[in-house]
């Protein structure tokens, strides 16, 4: 017994020496619901847990690895695990790049959506593929199966600054073009996306460092912006009704 | 067994020789220290066996010594353009351009394989002298001018077998690495060229994209 109180402290010690958690409170009219997400690194990879309680509550618990090729690349994987509102759901995913060649791959099922930490409802997916076919030039290839369906191309130049130019269909065609750059000495970005057709949404992203500003614009009208300010994060916004969502991220060491 | 090879007078010679070696090999590299104290920068090339077959290299090499800091920016081949690999004194950071993630790993986590040589050894000849054992062999004549040549095999779990390191004798520093395979076959032939002293801060050596993913492994 000794023994395995021992092993447990060890495990434990190291499990939780190096994380993250990140709780928050999400409110809209009629509506609050504490959210809560955690992770532990160890030694074969990070398990993770997501939470969220209110009128409606769904939990998550997932475990994720990598494989890391230095400076040839980087490879994440890993399976999650749902329960609550609607019933049981799950996801598998894999994201990251070797060479000239970024994948991000997500398939999942979740009977009923729960914003913000569970988005999507009922099938949902996520494929994207870029190549890099010259040191400047990407290539992309994009579906999704989520809060939209959606197929886009694209194709970025990064001359200074990254220039894109893509095409896409969600019931309609529409026409993507993106800018991002550095706007300041110290390696700040403006990351500017829009979509115009079938589907209409300006996305903005400014990252200062210390303090990150996420601004999205869609038509039909939905919209938020949000802040990073370190560990703090808020974010306010309209989705069928007006809602808000504070969190505060501890991470360790 | 010992106390028998002690015993014979060849014996003892083949041991002092060793020790004069062994030596001589450790005050090169004490040399190669004193002389690489301040910050520096240099341009690594030449030939890989990368995971796409023989490419060029090409690399910008930034070293903070007292900072116990070195930054390697490639820019051959195209594929990693734009990827940085910055060695800390516990860390390792990479940073990808195609995903515009940084990946943090301890420096034990962090074994590169399959560019076929050791991105660490090139700022850190004394970290690389323990995991391969160097040996002095001679001197050679090389475009930069005369250059000991040490040689030594490496330890199991480097990705490579055997290392030829060549230091300028006049400014001690490091001017050519040969990375080989078990069966000899060169898997990176790198020059240090351009190589000057510079004014570097750790805050520009630690710098990347402030919307990069960090991931700490």
């Amino acid at each position: 017994m000794r023994k395995a109180l021992f092993w447990l402290f060890l495990w434990l010690s190291s499990a939780l020496a190096q994380g993250r958690l990140e709780a928050g409170v999400y409110g809209a009219p009629g509506a609050l619901a504490p959210t809560l997400e955690v992770g532990f690194t160890l030694e074969p990879g990070e398990v993770y847990g997501k939470l969220q309680v209110g009128q409606e509550g769904r939990g998550a618990l997932g475990l994720s690895s990598s494989l890391a090729l230095g400076p040839l690349g980087y490879l994440a994987y890993g399976l999650q695990a749902e329960a609550g509102a609607g019933g049981l759901g799950g996801m598998a995913f894999a994201e990251g790049g070797a060479g000239p060649l970024a994948l991000a791959a997500r398939l999942g099922y979740r009977p009923k959506g729960l914003f913000p930490l569970f988005p999507e409802e009922g099938m949902f997916g996520r494929l994207s593929l870029r190549y890099r076919l010259v040191p400047k030039e990407v290539v992309g290839l994009f579906l999704e199966r989520g809060e939209v369906l959606r197929a886009e191309v694209s194709y970025a130049l990064r001359e200074g600054a990254t220039y894109t130019l893509g095409a896409g269909f969600s019931g309609l065609p529409y026409l993507v073009l993106g800018w991002k750059g550095e706007v300041g000495e110290g390696m700040e970005v403006l990351d500017l996306a829009l979509r115009l057709g079938g589907l209409n949404r300006l996305e903005a992203g400014l990252y200062l460092g210390e303090a990150s500003l996420f601004l999205t614009l869609s038509y039909p009208f939905a919209g938020s912006l949000g802040v990073w300010l370190g560990d703090l994060g808020l974010e306010g916004g309209y989705r069928e009704a007006p809602y808000a969502w504070v969190r505060y991220a501890w991470r360790w060491p | 067994m010992r106390r028998r090879f002690l015993e014979k007078p060849w014996g003892v010679w083949l041991l002092a020789l060793g020790l004069a070696l062994a030596q001589s090999v450790s005050e090169i590299l004490d040399r190669v220290e004193r002389n690489l104290q301040d910050p520096w920068q240099a341009v690594v090339q030449g030939q890989i066996q990368g995971p796409g077959g023989q490419e060029e290299l090409k690399a910008r090499v930034l070293a903070i010594p007292k900072e116990n800091l070195l930054r390697i920016e490639f820019q051959k081949p195209g594929s990693l353009e734009g990827n940085f690999t910055l060695i800390t004194e516990k860390e390792v950071w990479n940073y990808l351009y195609l995903t515009n993630q940084l990946i943090v790993s301890p420096k034990e986590k962090a074994q590169v394989q399959g560019l076929g040589f050791s991105p660490q050894g090139l700022g850190d000849l004394k970290g690389l002298s323990e995991r391969v054992n160097l040996r002095l062999v001679g001197e050679e004549r090389l475009p930069e001018g005369v250059a000991w040549k040490l040689v030594g095999r490496a330890q199991e779990g480097q990705g490579f077998a055997t290392l030829e390191l060549y230091i300028l004798r006049n400014d001690p520093r490091p001017v050519r690495f040969v990375f080989r395979d078990e069966a000899g076959k060169v898997m990176a032939d790198l020059r240090v060229v351009e190589f000057r002293k510079a004014s570097l801060r750790p805050q520009d050596l630690k710098r990347y994209p402030k919307d990069a993913q960090v991931v700490r492994r």
